[in-house]
């Protein structure tokens, strides 16, 4: 050992090696657990939103890579995500779901399903979402994995899955206040 | 034991520096990867244009996809020249050009209303230009993408917004 701390051609570059597994290990373990946490988003109920995109940290701006890629900035969309309903248990096929409140004002608006890896769920019918012009007004929008007759968003088979409510141009109010805004309810129902 | 100090003081720093470094690199990682897939799996070079269908539970290029929107893209290269993005686009309905740094930071966005016309003309530079079309990249290259909001999926709209979007050039 002394004779190891006595030889600085071996020990720096050991050190070296080391500290670059130490910080890069570091690095990965925070962003991944910050991206777990949903860390930098901001909560209102059961949804969280994206933060600002302008981001000037390096940290915030690895988080959002993760995240988000290629998203666009607040005040052209807006992505509300959920994977809980109202009572705060996880959103499974097992159940059924209405979602229940209007989504805050803004140019467009839809609501997809992503099931447990984030791509689209599967299902037959090639139906993703329900959005402002295939929306049936007075009826609710029902998350099933079996067929309805209006506002169907199809849950496939999905033991865990997650929705987005996309806002394109949103109103000034609701891009200023996201953590006070109403939000819709996704409420289990009977299957 | 004045040198062991020294040593772990350097461990310290060396762990920090490569603490940031990755911190740094990790958005630049997710670009490169996702170049290289898309290059791979779409054979598209830089500076082409490459048009994809609407996502379905099929697609895999990227995570949370939209199914509403046919999307365009492009990773542009200015060292050799300045690019001419044109298109023919929809009347009324949402679309949007926008830019990206290599390091996945979002540097423009317009829209169609903010652009006021239904013809796409816009020149990509990285010198200043006083022109009215052109816009100055702060990268000399990125990544661009158009978004035509589908609104309805029916045949008959389907093709029309896909005539749209096929004649979305790059020159």
């Amino acid at each position: 050992m002394k004779k190891l701390i006595e030889n600085k051609l071996i020990l720096v570059p050991i050190l070296i090696i080391i500290s670059f597994f130490i910080g890069t290990f570091i690095a990965i373990s925070s962003i991944n657990s910050s991206t777990q946490n949903n860390e930098f988003s901001i909560k209102n109920g059961n949804w969280i939103v994206n933060p600002k995109m302008d981001l000037k940290d390096s940290y915030q701006r690895a988080y959002i890579s993760r995240i988000g890629v290629f998203a666009l900035d607040e005040k052209e969309a807006l992505y509300f995500l959920s994977s809980k309903d109202n009572m705060g248990k996880n959103l499974s096929s097992d159940f059924d779901y209405e979602i229940t409140g209007n989504p805050p004002a803004g140019r467009y608006w839809s609501y997809t399903l992503y099931g447990g890896d984030y791509y689209l769920v599967n299902n037959k019918t090639d139906v993703y979402n329900i959005n402002k012009e295939n929306f049936e007004k007075n009826h609710p929008i029902t998350i099933s994995s079996t067929k309805k007759n209006s506002n169907w968003l199809p849950s496939g088979n999905e033991k865990q899955f997650h929705i987005t409510l996309r806002l394109y141009n949103p109103d000034k109010e609701v891009y200023n206040n996201l953590d006070s805004i109403e939000l819709p309810l996704i409420k289990r129902i009977e299957k | 034991m004045k040198k062991i100090f020294f040593y772990l003081l350097f461990l310290l720093l060396m762990s920090f520096g490569s603490y940031q470094l990755t911190i740094n690199y990790i958005p630049k990682l997710v670009y490169e990867v996702f170049h290289y897939k898309i290059e791979k799996n779409q054979n598209i070079k830089d500076n082409e244009i490459k048009h994809f269908d609407i996502p379905s539970d099929q697609s895999r290029d990227v995570v949370m996809p939209n199914p509403d929107f046919l999307y365009s893209v492009s990773f542009y290269d200015l060292s050799k020249k300045d690019l001419n993005l044109k298109g023919n686009m929809p009347d009324s309905s949402y679309w949007s050009v926008s830019f990206y740094k290599p390091n996945t930071i979002n540097w423009y966005v317009k829209n169609d209303q903010e652009f006021n016309t239904n013809k796409l003309d816009l020149k990509l530079s990285l010198n200043n230009n006083l022109k009215e079309n052109t816009i100055k990249s702060p990268v000399e290259k990125g990544f661009m993408i158009v978004r035509i909001l589908v609104e309805k999926k029916d045949k008959e709209s389907l093709d029309y917004y896909k005539s749209l979007q096929k004649s979305i050039v790059i020159k």
